[in-house]
């Protein structure tokens, strides 16, 4: 055998042993996602092998529970306000910290930073002390309140590294031709890069969807999807659970998906002139 | 703004980043309808000059003025300005029509106005029927000519030039060379572009400012750039230039320092004899022979590239000596001693 | 591109209206990341100098927490746990992550975004959600234990898969592996094929130029990782709650549980401070070795 396919044959052998241990990997952090929707669809009432029989009723008995279905719709109100108010938050500051030359600019990111880089367990506990001068808040207000601080945190960076990459000639250019800042954010800003706000917004809500620790110290008497869940976690798991899960798991892959395919795309440099 | 007078001037102009200067005390005017070109290498502070007649860098010490008055801390969409940038800035999300309508949105025009002067311009550009194009569905030379338009169409009393054709290839450069005099010729409006490509600016130029270190050394014609350049820097950059430092020693006669030849100098009101001076003389002005009068230099190196023949000697002192002949000429051999002469005319003589 | 102050006695009307325009976009951000970010650990750090009697709490400035969390036993041996199981979990998360890492970056060709996008889905997904399932695969009933009997591997149920330290640190892996994968694969996707190559051109075989090139190169990514897994590991209390069956408790469950049943405010408070002074040591640390590795003067 010539030295060349030999080579060849080392080669592909470590391609088949690098596709077949990356292949692992995928199936370790898909099996509990498809364990999930496997036992939302199945008959018996303790999940568990082998399989009973095809059944939708999980997700007919789901709907019908008064506490679950509320549970869905707060989580999903909650969360829109979070990621509606991390994004308008993170918008124009990503701007400013990207495109002005700022002071104490490193001091700011790191401000911005904090809430994702320190233990959710003590931001919780950091409001639960904030909370003690405004028991008022304490519910949904705070629960909005923490998921914003968290998500807005890495809305500002996913949106300030986007915009590093944003030709600025393109505003100089708009300015020179007699825009005014306004025009500029409405006519050249805003179209270029609603796609990356999008996805900012999506995964935003995603975050704050399913967030647990934090909302779980100033939830109160509030019962987001989440806490449902893990209170009904002490029990036995019933299958009603792991049909809503079911639910959710797939619209939270479908919106990330959608969000990171946004976010990637727009990394790549826009269509270059005259390629 | 009534009178649309495309004059500029530029009063003590400084600009610093981080303590250094990009710009530093420079004065300029420049006359209405002229095409003038800021040359220089890059980080020269060219583009930081340009940007400040634009507005999107303001000075830390002077003024701007634009047909006479200050505009000086005006914000660029208040400037009578409009600029053409190194890459274009076309809007991709916007097709070549409504790149080229912008700015006449912006000031409000009336719908159909507009689309007559898009059309007026796609035409003016030989871009006819490429209006609903998108940005990135165009050439290199097609943007570089849309950009041109956008910036045109709003009929600025000034358009700045931001290296406009150094994203095209050599072919595409010097055809777009000759549009950009046309229509410079045609519109008769300010033209100020900045490159480092000192063959565009001479071929562009009404007049050339050579700036380096944030100074502009030589504001002229790019005839009095090439043949009487102002300082060492200026011969050097633009054309390629031997320079040699000598000291007077008598009427009409100057010694290489260092070297011991002697050379002959021409031109009224000579510095006394015992002053230094620097002389640039052109390779193309240099002629090489076997014997003579002239410096005497070893032969290191010689380069054919067609029609020319460079040779480059190294003199008695060290110095490196450039002459470019016709191929045809007279060819000496490596290693060999040979004669490099020039006449008393082909010395430009740059004062210390 | 600071401005230096000192040329410019006059401000330029353009000038004052940007900085305007920067004030006004930064504002709100910095002021809502104060009031609710900064304050409230400035309060946890007030009261864990607090006491408790009676059940209510009595401002003062005592160090007794902090003395007791070094002082009980229990306490001592659940941070260490804690800080142990961290320490695991992110060795694993890297040995598991880095081929996963190498591969999307280097070997999955245009496949390459979907795979990166498919590694990071599931880190979107409830923690509550994600770490219930591994309940229902790895119980005594679990689909694990009914494979390996249907198998035949063993008669048995093994009854140590879950309630156990390992099925916490199979939870945290699962949980922070995504977390992993993606600065590595940044890291990793910066070093030219060029650079590798040129090392095989110059006679170093595969794993020589792994160790050579690759590996160094992709530290930064390495360390990016390590600590945002450990962080995350020190500091999480759903995996170890429902997963780990509760008779080793780890620090981030004695807080809560501080907090929430025993109510011991101040108590719970000065542990956080001391898991929070543990965290900002490693960051500072890697911030430093990041700016050291991208060459910048520290």
């Amino acid at each position: 055998m010539s030295a060349t396919a030999l080579k060849f044959r080392q080669a592909s052998a470590g391609s088949a042993a690098f596709i077949a241990y990356s292949a692992l990997i995928y199936l370790f952090l898909y099996l509990p996602i498809v364990v999930i929707v496997l036992f939302a669809f199945d008959a018996k009432p303790v999940p568990g092998l082998p399989l009973a029989g095809f059944t939708t009723g999980w997700f007919a008995q789901a709907s019908a529970d008064p506490v679950l279905v509320g549970a869905l719709l707060t989580s999903t109100k909650l969360a829109f306000f979070s990621a509606a108010l991390a994004t308008a938050l993170a918008m124009p500051a990503a701007m400013v910290l990207a495109w002005f030359p700022t002071r104490f600019k490193s001091l700011i990111l790191c401000l911005v930073l904090g809430p994702v880089v320190l233990p959710q367990l003590v931001l919780g506990l950091g409001f639960v002390s904030l909370l003690r001068g405004a028991p008022n808040l304490v519910g949904e207000p705070a629960i909005v309140l923490a998921h914003t601080t968290m998500t807005a945190s890495y809305a500002t960076m996913v949106l300030y590294s986007r915009l590093l990459g944003f030709r600025r000639s393109y505003i100089e250019a708009a300015m020179n031709l007699g825009a005014n800042e306004l025009t500029v954010f409405r006519e050249v800003i805003l179209p270029l890069t609603l796609p990356a706000l999008i996805a900012v917004f999506l995964l935003a809500f995603t975050d704050a969807f399913g967030e647990f620790i934090v909302a779980w110290f100033v939830a109160g008497f509030t019962k987001t999807l989440p806490i449902v869940i893990w209170t009904s976690l002490r029990q036995v798991i019933s299958p009603k659970v792991n049909a809503i899960s079911t639910i959710i798991i797939l619209a939270s892959l479908a919106l990330s998906v959608l969000a990171q395919l946004w976010v990637i795309r727009q990394a790549r440099p826009s269509a270059r002139v005259g390629a | 703004m009534t009178k649309r007078a495309g004059d500029i001037e530029l009063v003590k102009v400084s600009k610093r980043y981080s303590g250094a200067a990009a710009v530093d005390d420079v004065s300029i005017a420049i006359e209405a309808g002229e095409f003038v070109t800021v040359l220089g290498p890059s980080g020269c502070g060219k583009s930081t000059l340009l940007r400040m007649v634009s507005g999107f860098v303001e000075p830390d010490e002077g003024d701007v003025r634009i047909g006479g008055a200050s505009v000086t801390g005006l914000p660029p969409y208040r400037r009578d300005t409009a600029m053409v940038f190194q890459d274009y800035a076309l809007f991709p999300h916007r097709t070549v029509a409504q790149n080229i309508a912008f700015g006449l949105r912006m000031r409000r025009m009336e719908k159909s106005q507009i689309a007559r002067k898009v059309d007026a311009m796609l035409e003016l550009l030989n871009l006819a029927g490429f209006g609903n194009r998108r940005i990135g569905e165009i050439s290199g030379g097609q943007a570089q000519r849309v950009a041109l338009g956008r910036a045109l169409v709003v009929e600025p009393a000034v358009l700045l030039l931001d290296e406009p054709l150094g994203a095209l290839d050599l072919k595409l450069r010097k055809q777009m060379q000759a549009e950009l005099k046309g229509i410079h010729r045609k519109l008769k409006l300010t033209f100020i572009a900045v490159t480092h490509d000192q063959e565009e600016a001479l071929n562009l130029s009404d007049r050339i400012a050579v700036m380096n270190a944030g100074r502009i050394e030589q504001f002229a014609d790019p005839e009095t750039i090439y043949n009487r350049p102002a300082s060492r820097f200026v011969a050097d950059f633009v054309g390629e230039a031997n320079l040699f430092d000598a000291t007077v020693i008598g009427p009409g006669m100057a010694q290489l320092v260092g070297d011991g030849s002697t050379v002959a100098l021409s031109g009224d009101g000579l510095p006394p004899p015992g002053s230094r001076l620097t002389l640039a003389v052109r390779p193309e002005a240099i002629a090489v022979a076997a014997t003579g009068k002239g410096v005497a230099a070893i032969i290191e190196d010689i380069l054919f590239s067609g029609s020319v023949r460079r040779i480059v000697g190294r003199l008695a002192n060290g110095q490196r000596v450039t002459a470019m002949q016709p191929a045809a000429a007279f060819t000496p051999a490596l290693g060999q001693s040979a004669v490099f002469a020039w006449t008393a005319e082909a010395a430009w003589i740059i004062r210390p | 591109m600071e401005r230096i102050s000192g040329g410019s006695p006059t401000i330029l009307p353009s000038q004052r209206r940007r900085r305007r325009f920067a004030l006004a976009g930064l504002a709100p951000l910095v002021l809502w990341q104060l009031v609710f970010f900064v304050v409230p650990l400035l309060i946890l750090l007030v009261i864990s100098f607090w006491t408790m009697r009676n059940y209510r709490l009595e401002p003062g400035f005592s160090l007794e927490n902090y003395r007791a969390v070094f002082a009980d036993p229990a306490l001592w041996r659940s941070l260490v746990l804690s800080l142990e199981t961290a320490f695991f979990v992110t060795l694993a998360c890297a040995l598991l992550g880095y081929p996963v890492a190498y591969f999307i970056a280097k070997k999955a060709g245009r496949f390459r975004i979907v795979l990166l996008i498919a590694v990071i889905a599931p880190f979107w997904i409830s923690i509550v959600m994600r770490i219930s399932a591994w309940r229902i695969l790895l119980g005594e009933n679990g689909v694990i234990n009914q494979a390996l009997i249907s198998l035949g591997l063993t008669s048995e149920p093994l009854g140590g898969l879950l309630y156990s330290p390992v099925s916490t640190a199979i939870g945290l892996v699962y949980a922070y592996l995504p977390l992993y994968v993606l600065p590595l694969y940044a890291a990793i996707d910066r070093i030219q094929d060029s650079w590798i190559d040129a090392a095989k051109d110059l006679n170093a075989g595969p794993v020589r130029a792994f160790l050579e090139v690759t590996l160094p190169l992709s530290l930064p990514g390495l360390v990016v990782g390590a600590v945002f897994c450990f962080i995350f590991g020190l500091g999480e209390f759903v995996t170890p709650a429902l997963l780990g069956g509760g008779k080793q408790l780890l620090i981030a469950q004695i807080i809560q549980d501080e907090f929430q049943r025993r109510q011991d405010w101040p108590g719970g408070a000065a542990i956080a401070m001391v898991l929070l002074a543990i965290v900002f040591t490693l960051l500072l640390l890697s911030m430093r070795y990041l700016r050291i590795a991208s060459g910048e003067r520290p």
